[in-house]
């Protein structure tokens, strides 16, 4: 079986295994660092979907993110009547209603003569910039000053008791390897190549009798519910949210991390998203803040002589 | 009655304000189709120029030829490092000046510090006008960009060099096989917008608190006000800014300023989507 798969399945795979046994290596500290770099490399991987694969370019990921983060905690700290407290809830939640949100903006944006290219990315960057304002002038989840206090994951049961940092690790790299998976079998089905082909020449997909505007929605709809699904992840390892999850500033970062790892192949952004934030942790004490216009160099350099990204060529599933 | 001069005024201040921004923007995407997300802080730029120059002890109205000047050269750089290698990948044109624009604002917060700065108004004071005390700088701002509007328009339609430009934007490979040096209007056009956002800055430096993080504040409403108006024309970014700037003034003068940010961003979205080529657009 081994024989038979890419150069790149098999590093991804390794990665994964070192991923595995990267907590051997790490104290309590460490482990709650990689946890945290891997939401964000989920994150990432929502973005990477909807841009390397179907072609668009959304500027305005973290709404969906944020959206996923603050249902977590009105749910987790009770704000929230009926499923008040069920964690379980909470995650089901975070996943359908950034879908329920991509689909709508999706139908809006994608129907018919729809946008495309940098209308789209203007549009959403907009959009992103409303959600902010209005999460930080919304008193009922915290204003400016987000909601602070939410409790961290419980076994299920009863009286669960909460998750140590080593077992929330390997749920969290449990739940990116099954999205990793995923995505890695929407890409290789049907379904993933109408969407190459959209990439490739929309006008001509349609003139084949495809519906290029639903199947786009889609795109955007899956990407969405994984990144309110990251965004949750988020909210019970950091223990609160702000407006900050929602708008601008981090739908930029994502599109850094995407874009540094490589925006067409899931598991290279995914890789993006770790790398960038270890190098800053490590760096941005020393550097300060030139670190900030050391990433925006290199973020350049990157879209401008090196599309593919830092990992995009090694990790992809194709061959050669 | 009052209140509808002095809001009217605020309108044309605030749409007059949002076109003075918008120009360098319109020049660049309309010749180069290039999207610059770095222009917000190239008008970043331009205002800091006015207080190092105030700083220094030396008069104002010299900011005001300093910084296009140095945006001028800012814009060069970039065109020859970065943007000549992406013009025939549109959309990573906007991811690189979007990596530009990090990189600048992050060199103006190492150079001048995170926190907002103020600039002294160099012609303090009120000016009656229709029965309305409005500030003389307000006035000089409106009589500025209005101004600079003309200029342009004049440039583009009555020189040859506007001409030439807007045979490069009708056919970019016929006006280069009839012998227009399409090269160097790109490296031209991209200086001379770098240019007029650094002009922006720095009239517009003297009405507001000058801060690393409000580049992206102007940026947004100018790229709608082209969207809405319409891609290809001076007179889509006019119309572009009188509908962002009304809009905003009005809708702030009844409620607040909040409100009026996300209604106008809506308002903007729903005219983008229905009517894609702008409102002055063919459809």
């Amino acid at each position: 079986m081994v024989a038979s798969m890419t150069l790149g399945t098999r590093l991804s795979l390794l990665v994964w295994a070192c991923l595995l046994a990267a907590p051997l290596l790490l104290d309590d500290w460490g482990i709650s660092q990689v946890a945290q770099y891997m939401t964000y490399g989920i994150f990432a991987m929502s973005l990477a979907f909807v841009w390397g694969q179907a072609g668009i370019l959304c500027f305005g990921q973290a709404i969906f993110f944020g959206i996923g983060a603050y249902l977590m905690a009105l749910t987790m700290s009770d704000k929230l009547p009926v499923v008040a407290g069920y964690q379980s809830a909470g995650l089901l939640l975070a996943i359908l209603v950034p879908a329920a949100t991509g689909y709508i903006l999706g139908r809006i944006l994608f129907h018919g003569r729809g946008l495309s290219g940098a209308f789209f990315a203007i549009v959403t960057l907009c959009a992103a910039v409303i959600a902010e304002v209005v999460a930080q002038h919304w008193r009922y989840i915290g204003g400016f000053n987000g909601l602070f206090g939410v409790p961290p994951l419980r076994f299920p049961g009863e009286n669960g008791v909460y998750l140590e940092p080593l077992q929330v690790y390997y749920l969290i790299a449990g739940i990116g390897f099954g999205i990793f998976i995923l995505l890695g079998y929407l890409i290789r089905s049907p379904f993933g190549a109408i969407l190459a082909a959209i990439r490739g020449n929309e006008a001509r997909t349609a003139q084949f009798g495809y519906d290029t505007g639903s199947f786009k929605v889609l795109a955007f709809t899956i990407s969405a519910a994984i990144a309110g699904l990251a965004g949750a992840l988020f909210t019970v390892q950091f223990g609160f949210v702000s407006p900050a999850l929602i708008g601008f500033a981090l739908s930029t970062e994502v599109l850094i991390w995407t874009a540094v790892g490589g925006r067409m192949v899931p598991m290279a952004a995914f890789l993006g998203a770790i790398t960038v934030r270890s190098v800053e942790s490590v760096l941005s004490d020393s550097l300060g803040n030139y670190w900030l216009m050391a990433l925006g160099a290199l973020f350049v350099v990157t879209v401008v002589f090196a599309p593919q990204g830092l990992f995009g060529a090694v990790l992809s599933w194709r061959r050669k | 009655m009052e209140f509808f001069l002095s809001v009217g005024l605020d309108t044309l201040n605030f749409t007059l304000s949002l076109l003075l921004v918008t120009l360098g923007l319109v020049v660049i995407f309309g010749l180069m189709n290039v999207i610059n997300m770095a222009h917000g802080e190239f008008f970043l730029i331009g205002a800091y120029c006015v207080i190092a120059i105030q700083s220094a002890g030396l008069p104002f109205w010299l900011a005001l030829a300093v910084a296009p000047a140095l945006l001028a050269v800012i814009g060069l750089l970039l065109e020859e490092l970065v943007i000549r290698h992406v013009y025939h990948r549109f959309i990573d044109t906007i991811l690189a000046t979007w990596g530009v624009s990090i990189a600048l604002k992050q060199t103006v917060i190492v150079i001048f510090g995170p926190t907002s700065q103020s600039v002294v108004n160099p012609l303090p004071g009120p000016t009656e006008i229709l029965g309305i005390v409005y500030p003389t700088y307000r006035l000089t701002i409106m009589a500025i960009s209005l101004t600079l509007a003309i200029a342009i328009f004049l440039l583009l339609y009555r020189t040859y060099l506007g001409l030439a430009i807007r045979a490069v934007i009708a056919n970019r490979a016929m006006a280069g096989s009839l012998g227009i040096n399409t090269r160097r209007m790109d490296r031209g056009t991209f200086a001379f917008g770098a240019a007029l956002a650094g002009f922006a800055g720095a009239v517009m430096a003297p009405v507001m608190s000058v801060d690393p993080q409000m580049g992206v504040g102007f940026l947004i409403p100018a790229f709608l006000s082209i969207l809405v108006g319409g891609t290809n024309s001076l007179l889509g970014a006019v119309l572009g800014s009188g509908v962002i700037g009304a809009a905003t003034t009005t809708v702030a003068a009844i409620w607040t300023q909040v409100i009026a940010q996300v209604v106008v961003f809506s308002l903007a979205i729903i005219i983008i989507r229905l009517f894609p080529e702008g409102l002055t657009g063919r459809r």
